[in-house]
């Protein structure tokens, strides 16, 4: 028998157009309603993209705020310097015992044979430095007292806010007068204004406050807020020691060059003087060093870059574990509404509907999970920065990173329970208890 | 009685053989059956009897192994999975014996699903949705959730979702098994109704009361056809139950 005779002529069936599918925001309130029913989970399941999200931007904003910081207290430290400070020469020296202070190579008179090279070295301030007890009637604080030039002013951007810095006169005649940093004023004498005129002590002697400078804030290193900087050679006379040979060692040079195109000419030059004056010919050999401010900006730039880098690195990582929770979850999710999808099906959803049902979900959940990380972000680095004193610095790149990998983590963690949803048999989803 | 008609199902040798790994059991051995626009039919068969199997064939829920289906003019028996989502959606309303409502959406929304897959649009959806609810008599529970509603009104709910789409054929799998004789005689009296305004209804049941209420009664025994019969002492729920 033919059964092809009994049955009515037949036209394959068109596919339909369907003009409008599935409406978006249907399927968005769809996915809500689905996040809302396990509200607990659900938070739960976020809270790895929450964590990730915002620990990028936290770590990433003090990170930025921390190199700002160290770039400006650097730059607030002059311009256009030179560092010439004593280097522990690895072959000569004496072994064993550490001295305090590490050693000191550069002398004073090489400090006046750099002053000598010519009309380049604008400003220098060889300095010579130690803490000392600091004491105004009842009160006292430490502070490191520093001996140097009236250079130094203008080499290391330490103009007086109130009074005037000590004149080469005052150095000349080893006057005992000196510059205080802007808590010295505060811990002493409780405003910089009171501060001026003022006699106090260092280490037991009498010194009168000429100036004092400006707060140059606590952040960073190096802060100049405890500086009491008084002239070198009052500092030799009452609160040094010469050397048994009488002659007179000092921490570090401090050399301004007119321009920043001479920095460099200028740090050859400086170097070949040192080297004759200290008899070196291999630069191995060399006991002191001369550095360009630039490549100190330079390679502590380069480090808390790597740092950022390094920490919004790990950062991604655990928005990696937050989609990998994503998929867990969705995973469970899938086989616990087997039922609906079966429904689902039996009503007309095609294997692509349950596909963008599950798949939206995942992507509300973690993109929902990033606006709050970002939030959480924000608050983080803000709580944290002044703890850590440090301004974070929030810029648009970690936060539309953090963002579009936070759903693109969703999207491919949904992916594979999306897809297992929309391969489910009807019949067997619709017996599925 | 109603003018024929053209036939709406139309199977041919339809077989139906589940691979169970070491052994293949044959649910359906070769059943060959034409029902016609708006028929009422009941398919009865003890459990194991196949019914079930071939209820999901009519549904295109499932597949033959081999055999032809017909359904309203067109060869349904080896469309992609996509084609056959389709043919569900327009031709085939479904009405399960335990609802199958979907437990976090209204009544309205539960209506509109079809719909939405049909791509129609909201306000499309709503007008139709408030019709066929007003149909089957649930004006005024547009808003509640399944779980708010008796077994009878979720058995409605799940009518007028099968309804929303005019489909060819109405496909109900024991419409009543979850409800008390009373309930149940509402439900078929709804089937009725449906049935005289020109609905093709087929009832899958096991219980010869719910038959009683159909007009032609098809009986299946170990994956054959055992007799396809008139009925003609047809029981008739009277007067309109629901408006």
């Amino acid at each position: 028998m033919n059964p092809a005779r009994e049955l009515p002529q037949t036209a394959p069936v068109q596919p339909r157009s369907r003009l409008g599918g599935l409406n978006p925001l249907r399927t968005v309130s769809i996915a809500w309603r689905a996040i809302l029913a396990n509200p607990l989970r659900s938070a739960l399941t976020t809270l790895g993209i929450i964590i990730g999200v915002a620990s990028v931007i936290a770590l990433t904003a003090i990170g930025t705020g921390s190199t700002a910081n160290i770039t400006k207290s650097l730059q607030s430290l002059g311009t256009n310097l030179l560092t010439v400070s004593s280097e522990t020469n690895t072959r000569g020296g004496p072994g064993g015992l550490v001295r305090q202070g590490g050693p000191q190579n550069i002398t004073l008179k090489d400090a006046e044979a750099i002053r000598a090279l010519g009309t380049e070295v604008v400003g220098i301030a060889p300095t010579l430095q130690r803490n000392a007890q600091v004491k105004y009637e009842a009160n006292n604080t430490s502070a490191a007292i520093v001996g140097t030039w009236p250079d130094y002013a203008s080499v290391r951007n330490a103009q007086p806010e109130f009074g005037s810095f000590f004149t080469e006169a005052d150095n000349a005649g080893r006057k005992r007068v000196a510059v205080i940093g802007y808590q010295v004023a505060q811990d002493l004498f409780g405003s910089s204004q009171a501060a001026l005129g003022q006699r106090m002590r260092i280490a037991g002697v009498s010194f009168t406050v000429v100036g004092v400078l400006p707060d140059k804030g606590n952040s960073g290193f190096a802060t100049p807020n405890y500086n009491v900087l008084i002239p070198l050679s009052t500092y030799i006379q009452r609160l040094g020691r010469a050397d048994s040979s009488g002659v007179v060692k000092v921490s570090a040079v401090f050399v301004q060059a007119a321009d920043k195109s001479q920095l460099d000419d200028l740090k050859n030059r400086i170097t070949d003087l040192l080297a004759t004056r200290h008899k070196k010919t291999d630069p191995n050999d060399y006991d002191f060093s001369v550095q360009n401010q630039a490549d100190a900006l330079a390679s502590v730039n380069q480090v808390t870059q790597t740092l950022t880098l390094f920490l919004g690195g790990i950062a991604a990582i655990s928005l990696l574990v937050g989609g990998i929770g994503i998929m867990n979850i969705m995973l469970v999710s899938v086989t616990e509404r087997t039922k609906e999808i079966g429904i689902r099906k039996a009503l007309g959803a095609k294997p692509r509907d349950i596909l963008m049902q599950f798949l939206v979900e995942a992507f509300v959940l973690s993109v929902g999970g990033g606006i709050l990380g970002i939030l959480a972000g924000f608050g983080l680095a803000y709580l944290a920065g002044p703890a850590l004193k440090i301004t974070p610095v929030i810029t648009g790149g970690p936060i539309l990173l953090a963002f579009v990998f936070a759903a693109a983590v969703g999207i491919f963690f949904g992916l594979y329970p999306a897809l297992r949803a929309s391969r489910l048999d009807p019949v067997e989803s619709l017996r599925y208890e | 009685m109603k003018t024929p008609r053209s036939p709406v199902v139309q199977l041919h040798e339809i077989h139906k053989v589940y691979d169970l790994g070491e052994a293949q059991f044959e649910a359906l051995r070769g059943i060959s059956l034409e029902i016609l626009e708006g028929e009422m039919v009941a398919l009865m068969g003890p459990s194991g009897s196949g019914k079930t199997t071939l209820m999901q064939i009519i549904g295109i829920l499932d597949q033959p192994s081999s055999g032809r289906y017909v359904l309203r003019g067109q060869d349904v028996t080896e469309l992609s999975e996509n084609e056959r989502a389709e043919v569900r959606n327009q031709e085939i309303g479904f009405v399960f014996q335990a609802f199958h409502l979907l437990p976090r959406m209204s009544v309205l929304e539960n209506v509109e699903v079809p719909m939405t897959y049909a791509g129609f649009s909201a306000a499309q959806q709503r007008e139709r949705a408030l019709g066929v609810l007003s149909r089957v008599g649930l004006s005024g529970k547009e808003r509640n959730l399944p779980s708010q509603l008796s077994g009878g009104q979720k058995q409605r709910v799940a009518i007028a979702r099968a309804l929303a789409m005019r489909p060819a054929l109405l496909l109900a799998d024991e419409p009543t098994g979850n409800l008390d004789s009373k309930t149940s005689t509402e439900i078929m009296g709804l089937f009725q109704e449906l049935n005289d305004e020109g609905t093709t209804v087929i009832i899958v049941t096991h219980e010869p009361d719910i038959a009683e209420y159909t007009e032609r009664i098809v009986r299946i025994r170990d994956g054959r056809l055992e007799s396809d019969q008139p009925n003609p002492n047809r029981k008739r729920v009277t007067g309109e139950v629901y408006r």
